[in-house]
């Protein structure tokens, strides 16, 4: 019994004397901390990603904070609707609303269209398959489908299609950080604004090789006949280097350039009307 | 006929890390043999059983836990069963096998991530568990009862055990029957000569490098001639060549350069001899090599290979 | 004991299973001859399309310093210039030549006439005697030479020294540490008379004293030729017979066996006073000197997984496409350009023959084995020449972390592949490494 008291009161006494100390210690190095920080980390996606340019979520709270305004191009790329907003209203400034993006995939080579021509025997990922030459299916522009995008994409937005060998890119969950677009080896993924009402149309290839040989090796191929630049009303489309390229900040997703696409290479995420386009 | 593609190089080598595993468990069987020559069928029983449990456990964590595709084939763990039950004294209950199974696979290697994520020799943490849970059945060490025949149950202590109670002096030991084995002690320490044997088969087959198990012995002559005790006894006695040769030498879990793997032998002998001569334990084979386990990943921070080409001088730093 | 390089290496079958002759393949009647053939800037078309041209003569000149002109080894017409897909399969420009059958048979007259007249000239001592230094280097850069090793860095270059700068030994690759690829082996056993004198040309060139041919221990028909040559050479030329290892033709590792100096990192060889050239283009560089032929033909090696009766050494016509070899390639295999260590997968067998070219080696059960996880043998360490960690620098690579792979010196890896041959778990070590070496150079401090 006495050995029981003895052990307990000392114990309980070392217990006292950590708390004490961790106390002391805890008072001694407070730091006195913004609370706009938390705030504005809470608003965050949390997702590290590095798409701003800082080392981070909670960096870049820091940095908003203690500039004190959001000006030098400071904006998180993945921030849900109004976040920016609410992140310049902590920090009472002006907010400046910037467009939001997303990716968008500027190849279209399933599959179906250029099917493999040489069996790849390296390791899985782009990079590596882009440094060895052409890639599997023939197309040195094209995707190489082995998924490097969905393996740095933060928000699991991107998954490969198993019937196209493709990635896709789902709009409800893709944040426009523009990570994915800095990884692909090809630069395929383009970070285009959403639109209005989610209407996008781009052109889902990137070869600029010339016609025929782009078609040799795919069949949906933009083969540079500059069809559809001749059908936009508002310009938007340019043909260079055998590729055409519809410019976002003109187009007005009219869809008028779709139908005469002799291979299909223009993708809309709207279904087109193929009246309208007959009336015309 | 499509052509295929890959980048440089285009050949390989034909080991394999599978095949590694299956060479260490060949050049065990001499050892093997030796144990069951010595104690009979119950070696044979906690040997089959320590190899099926750790097979099984690993089994059921990549199916059930981890649902990936079963790893069993690469013979790691049938290799940690081997040398767990080397590790145990014939004739332990067969419920602690089983437990020293689950704890050196389950929790040692798959809980870590499998094999090469663990940190420490999952055979070692399986002994090592066992011994401090179950330390009156984990050294009751049968007597060697030569012929393949049925133990009779006699136990006794080990030579290691004897020395530490002052039994006997350092200078009266049988160093032959150290040397071929009729003494007692756990199921793969009991003959010098068959771990010998096996040392040289993974020599000739460059399995492992000579550095570690030639840098405990180092570690343990200089700190028995520092403390005047004769080290052929330390060299020939416990589970010192058991571990030098086949635990400690354990590609995960030892350093990868030639400095880093000198000084990791180095240090388990003297570890080995501190703990004999002045811990609580006769033997410290199996902490020693789990302590410098520990230490193997800041061996190969610090002990990088010296690079070919000679360093233009480092910048300053801030 | 024989010399070698210290730090790591490997010994692979050497597999020189090749014929050890030299076999000639007619002239072909369309030659591609790509624009980039060599490293540096890419050569400028002289030519334009519909021109009529004679072999030999200059159809792209270099276009800068680090450059090299481009010959076309058939008289012919331009019928275009224009992209076209390389092995690789990328598309790259080059010009294309067509032949008729009637001035293909001049071509191929004149041709064996300059091949007996030039394996029958008696050796000249006195050759390098009748130019100044100046000249010689002018005349190895008209003849578009490039290093025939497979670096393909423009010879002329390597030998324009800077005054500053003292060389003291000329380094002549005669290894050929690669398996398979015996194209060296078999030009040292055919030419050594030549290959020496190229040699002497090269010393004067460049004003170095003394040069050494390292030549591996695997090879002693060619060790015995090139001794014979050298008998009477006023010249300071020895032969090193060297311990088979490779990647003893590496420039760093070769440097370090014969002189047993160490170039630093980021450095050339000329750090250590040493200048490498590859043996093949100490003959080009003589055939250019004695007779003013540039460089147009090459010798390759054709081997592996294909009739043994085609296994052999072929003196091609730079330009000549691939599917114009005798090369029967069997189903599932892979088609390499250059030997299966350091050699690239060749995907388009329409693309032609450039000077860079040592061989086609067919491998037919290439496939890589499973991938098992790293269990930190320390194989790939033991296996590095340039003293880095395979296994760290590949993980970097695997998880993007540039700026640690770069602090781990990933820059000084010289892609020779040792440390993915080495895996027991058939890890693609130099695949990720390759990645970070690229990458690394943007955190070059």
């Amino acid at each position: 019994m006495h050995l029981l008291i003895i052990s307990s009161l000392l114990l309980g006494a070392l217990g006292l004397l950590g708390a004490v100390v961790l106390y002391a210690t805890a008072r001694k190095f407070h730091v006195e901390e913004d609370s706009r920080i938390d705030e504005v980390e809470a608003l965050l996606p949390g997702a590290n990603c590095g798409a701003c340019g800082c080392r981070g979520c909670r960096d870049f709270a820091v940095t908003c904070v203690s500039r004190g305004n959001l000006e030098g191009g400071l904006n998180c790329p993945g921030a849900a609707e109004g976040a920016m907003a609410k992140i310049a209203a902590i920090l009472g400034v002006e907010a400046s609303e910037t467009e939001r993006k997303i990716a968008v995939l500027r190849c279209n080579g399933s599959c179906e269209a250029r099917p493999e021509r040489y069996v790849y025997d390296g390791a899985r990922s782009c990079a590596v398959m882009n440094g060895v030459g052409v890639g599997s299916r023939g197309c040195s522009f094209g995707c190489l489908g082995c998924g490097d995008c969905v393996a740095v994409c933060r928000f699991g937005a991107i998954s490969m299609n198993s019937v196209t060998g493709l990635p896709e890119v789902d709009p409800d969950k893709c944040t426009g950080c523009a990570v994915c677009a800095a990884e692909c080896p090809r630069h395929l993924l383009d970070m285009r604004p959403r639109g209005r009402r989610d209407r996008r149309v781009w052109v889902a290839c990137s070869s600029r090789d010339k016609g025929a040989v782009a078609r040799k090796v795919c069949a949906s191929a933009c083969i540079g006949c500059g069809k559809c630049a001749k059908a936009c009303p508002f310009g938007a489309v340019t043909v260079a280097d055998n590729l055409a390229y519809i410019d976002p900040a003109l187009c007005r997703a009219c869809g008028k350039c779709v139908p005469g696409c002799p291979t299909g290479a223009i993708h809309t995420t709207f279904k087109i009307i193929q009246k309208e386009a007959v009336a015309e | 006929m499509p052509l295929i593609f890959s980048p440089s190089p285009h050949i390989h080598t034909s080991r394999t890390t599978s095949g590694a595993m299956y060479h260490v468990i060949v050049a065990l069987i001499p050892a093997i043999l030796c144990s069951l020559y010595y104690f009979g069928l119950p070696a044979l029983e906690v040997l089959l059983l320590s190899v099926l449990s750790c097979a099984g456990v690993e089994w059921v964590v990549t199916r059930f836990m981890l649902r990936r595709p079963s790893t069993l084939r690469d013979g790691s763990a049938i290799l940690t069963g081997v040398l767990l039950a080397l590790n145990l004294p014939s004739g332990l209950p067969w419920w602690m096998v089983i437990i020293g199974a689950v704890v050196a696979v389950g929790i040692a290697k798959m809980a870590f991530g499998g094999l090469g994520c663990n940190v420490f020799n999952p055979a070692l943490v399986g002994r090592v568990f066992l011994l401090i849970s179950f330390p009156v059945a984990m050294t009751a060490w049968p007597l060697p009862d030569p012929g393949f025949g049925d133990a009779d149950g006699v136990t006794g202590a080990t030579i290691l055990g004897q020395l530490k109670m002052g039994l006997v002096s350092p200078d009266e030991l049988p160093l032959m029957s150290m040397f071929a084995g009729n003494v007692g002690g756990s199921m793969g320490e009991v003959s010098a000569a068959a771990l010998l044997l096996g040392f040289v088969y993974l020599l000739a087959f460059r399995v492992i490098k000579w550095y570690i198990p030639v840098a405990v012995a180092a570690g343990v002559i200089v700190v028995d001639l520092a403390a005047g005790f004769p080290p052929l006894v330390d060299l020939l006695s416990g589970g010192l060549i058991l571990g030098a040769v086949f635990m400690a030498t354990d590609y995960v879990t030892s350093p990868m350069t030639r400095r880093g793997m000198l000084l990791y032998g180095f240090m388990i002998g003297v570890i080995t001899v501190v703990i004999r001569r002045w811990g609580i334990y006769p033997e410290g084979m199996s902490f020693a090599i789990l302590i410098m386990n520990g230490f193997t990943p800041l061996i190969n921070r610090y002990m990088r290979p010296e690079r070919f080409s000679p360093r233009r001088k480092e910048a300053v730093k801030a | 004991m024989k010399k070698t390089f210290k730090k790591g290496g490997i010994h692979p079958a050497a597999n020189k299973i090749a014929d050890a002759g030299i076999r000639v393949l007619p002239l072909p009647s369309r030659v591609v001859l790509p624009l980039a053939q060599h490293i540096g800037a890419p050569a400028r078309p002289v030519v334009a399309k519909g021109d009529t041209v004679s072999r030999g003569q200059l159809v792209a000149e270099g276009g800068s310093f680090v450059s090299a002109g481009i010959h076309t080894p058939v008289s012919g017409t331009v019928a275009s210039i224009g992209e076209l897909v390389m092995a690789s399969g990328v598309p790259g420009q080059a010009i294309v030549i067509n032949t008729t059958h009637e001035s293909l048979e001049l071509d191929e007259k004149e041709r064996g006439e300059y091949w007996t007249r030039m394996e029958t000239q008696q050796a000249d001592r006195t050759l390098s005697d009748r130019f100044t230094a100046e000249e010689l280097r002018s005349r190895i850069s008209a003849a578009g030479i490039v290093g025939l090793g497979g670096a393909t860095f423009p010879a002329h270059v390597k030998l324009s020294l800077r005054p500053d700068v003292k060389a003291e030994v000329l380094v002549i690759n005669g290894c050929e540490c690669e398996p398979y690829l015996m194209c060296d082996d078999a030009l040292m056993r055919a030419y050594p008379g030549q290959i020496a004198e190229g040699i002497e040309l090269m010393l004067k060139a460049a004003g170095i004293p003394r040069a050494v041919i390292g030549i591996e221990d695997n090879k002693p028909e060619a060790i015995a030729a090139l001794r014979a040559a050298l008998e009477d050479t006023p010249f300071n030329i020895t032969v090193e017979v060297l311990r088979t290892k490779y990647p003893q033709g590496g420039e760093k590792q070769l440097v370090e066996a014969i002189t047993g100096r160490r170039i630093p990192s980021g450095a050339l060889p000329v750090s250590v006073g040493a200048v490498v050239q590859n043996v093949a283009t100490a003959f080009a560089v003589y055939q250019a000197v004695a007779f003013d032929m540039p460089l147009i033909e090459r010798v390759i090696t054709l081997t592996g997984d294909i009739p043994e009766s085609e296994r052999a050494n072929y003196r091609v016509a730079v330009g000549t496409p691939m599917s114009e070899l005798p090369l029967t390639v069997p189903d599932d295999a892979k088609v390499i350009l250059g030997g299966p260590m350091m050699g690239r997968p060749a995907l388009c067998l329409e693309a032609p023959v450039v000077k860079g070219t040592s061989g086609l080696t067919v491998l037919a059960d290439s496939r890589r084995r499973p991938v098992q996880p790293c269990v930190r043998c320390g194989a790939c360490v033991d296996a590095c020449p340039m003293g880095l960690e395979p296994y760290l620098l590949a993980r970097y690579g695997e998880l993007r972390m540039w700026a640690e792979a770069a602090a781990s010196d990933v820059a000084d890896c010289l892609e020779c592949g040792a440390c993915s041959y080495s895996c027991p778990s058939s890890r693609p070590l130099l695949d990720f490494i390759r990645l970070g070496r690229l990458r690394a150079r943007d955190f070059a401090k």
